[in-house]
């Protein structure tokens, strides 16, 4: 009787075990989601408390919210009041005047030529005239009447980030048709500075996503982050990725911000050179490993190469530091290196051989039909 | 009463080391299979955000029309047979409703203008964030 008794009880025992280790198993994962930047802000935090996750990520959307009032390319704070970038381009505009600016803009002007200078001006935050005549700074996007003339005389004014002189918080632009928008910036820039804040707070695991660019720190649980990159033409994911501690992703899109006009696509991504939207690729995703300014350079990096024509995209991302990188064209690629014609056949997708190991392919065209193949760089 | 002990002590009685351990273990295990698989749903849902609310969450087998009143208006999105979409929005691109049916877990489309969203949610979620 004894024995069966202790038998009972071990089994109760561990049956009640296992009820409690299924319900801690339910996991400490904080997720919000958010509307700031124009975009969608979503963060997960792991292993805190739910009410401290809750607090912190809330201080990150303030945050993120004063930087977009702080930046915020054509909405004036409040009736009488310009954001700090308005009063820059009003300045710029009116002449060689010096302003002063805080010093946290100043660091971003610094930070933003030098990019601008090492992508051999393929990264542009000067062209903020451009990208208004293209109808891309409001809040819906509606197709323009396009002004061939008005376009050729603004890439003839050559606005330039070097235009811009910058000496002790006080700035002045040579060229008065430079206008800033750092929309290709801000984004990289406040995840950077989630990051930062997180870690000072000794959150030992996030995922920061704003608007598709995504910054990792430590991991989800016992397994990394894992995200999903978006097909640019499927409402689902073409593959997914580990992304480890201090990694950040970031992919430039024709199909968020576009409009469509006589059956032709116009996305919001400005070739600086000829002032047209670039038409030839349909997205391009970076991957950064873990570095100061790992968000900036997600968000700055994928501009150059979705600018630049196939031949040279490879290039442009060694110009500015990239080695992982995946490009879907609007046209097939050809691999000129192996002397082909480009046939139907071949491929719109370009991955770099790094990131090539770190993809796994969710698409089933990727994955099953042989006439799409994966080409990759030598 | 005392008879029924009697019969049990009889049993155990018999009852090697071994027996017991395999009795507990599969007991264990029945316990442990029990919670894992029947306790799961195996239907679908898809979760509605709305700003940075949750708004709903729904079973996707159940055909119906859900109308959600978002910043710029009423949106409606349509749930059948597995799948759901944003059928109707008042924002001005449509980017939302041209986006079509959602079909697999972890997908998502997003009405930024109107800040509502829907996620389809399957019993493993195949990444924790998307890249777009």
């Amino acid at each position: 009787m004894r024995k069966g008794f202790a038998g009972l009880l071990l089994i109760a025992i561990i049956a009640s075990v296992l009820f409690s280790l299924r319900a801690y198993n339910k996991e400490p994962l904080y997720h919000s989601q958010s509307y700031v930047f124009g975009t969608l802000v979503d963060i997960s935090i792991y292993g805190e408390s739910e009410q401290r996750a809750k607090s912190l990520s809330n201080q990150v959307l303030q945050d993120f919210q004063r930087l977009n009032n702080q930046l915020h390319a054509w909405k004036p704070v409040n009736n009488n009041q310009p954001s700090e970038l308005g009063a820059l381009n009003a300045a710029f505009a009116a002449g060689k005047q010096p302003i002063a600016i805080s010093p946290q803009l100043a660091d971003m002007l610094v930070n933003t030529t030098a990019l601008s200078v090492k992508s051999h001006g393929m990264f542009n935050p000067a062209i903020g005239h451009l990208i208004g005549t293209w109808g891309f700074q409001r809040d819906e996007f509606s197709a323009v009447v396009i002004n061939d003339e008005k376009i050729k005389a603004l890439v003839k004014s050559k606005p330039r980030m070097t235009d811009i002189v910058i000496t002790n918080n006080t700035v002045y632009s040579n060229n008065p048709n430079v206008k800033l928008d750092l929309g290709g910036y801000a984004k990289g820039y406040a995840l950077d500075m989630a990051a930062h804040y997180l870690r000072q707070q000794k959150v030992k695991n996030a995922l920061i996503n704003i608007g598709g660019n995504i910054i990792a720190i430590g991991q989800h649980g016992n397994k990394p982050w894992r995200v999903g990159i978006q097909h640019p033409r499927k409402p689902a994911a073409i593959a997914t990725l580990d992304l480890a501690d201090g990694w950040a992703i970031g992919t430039s899109g024709d199909y968020q911000r576009y409009f469509i006009l006589n059956g032709k696509r116009y996305c919001h991504i400005i070739d600086p050179r000829n002032g047209y939207p670039v038409q030839h690729t349909q997205a391009v995703t970076v991957l950064i490993p873990p570095q100061p300014g790992a968000g900036v350079l997600s968000d700055v990096a994928s501009k150059p190469i979705f600018i630049a024509p196939a031949a040279d995209k490879a290039k442009a991302a060694a110009n500015i530091g990239i080695q992982y990188f995946m490009v879907i064209a609007q046209q097939p690629i050809s691999q000129r290196s192996n002397g082909q014609q480009p046939n139907a056949e071949q491929s719109n997708i370009l991955v770099s051989p790094a990131l090539a190991k770190k993809l796994d392919w969710l698409d089933s065209d990727v994955k099953n039909n042989s006439h799409v193949k994966v080409l990759t760089l030598r | 009463m005392l008879k029924s002990l009697r019969s049990a002590r009889s049993i155990f009685r018999y009852l090697l080391p071994g027996d017991l351990l395999t009795v507990i273990l599969s007991m264990v295990a029945i316990t442990y299979l029990f919670q894992t698989l029947w306790s799961h749903q195996h239907a679908s849902k898809v979760q509605i955000r709305l700003g940075d609310k949750i708004h709903a969450t729904y079973d996707l087998n159940l055909q119906r029309d859900v109308h959600v009143h978002g910043p710029l208006g009423d949106a409606v999105i349509h749930i059948s047979q597995g799948k759901v979409r944003f059928a109707k929005s008042p924002c001005h691109n449509q980017y939302c409703v041209h986006q079509g049916w959602l079909t697999h877990a972890g997908q998502v489309a997003i009405c930024l203008p109107n800040q509502i969203s829907l996620e389809l949610i399957g019993e493993q979620k195949p990444y924790d964030s998307l890249n777009y």
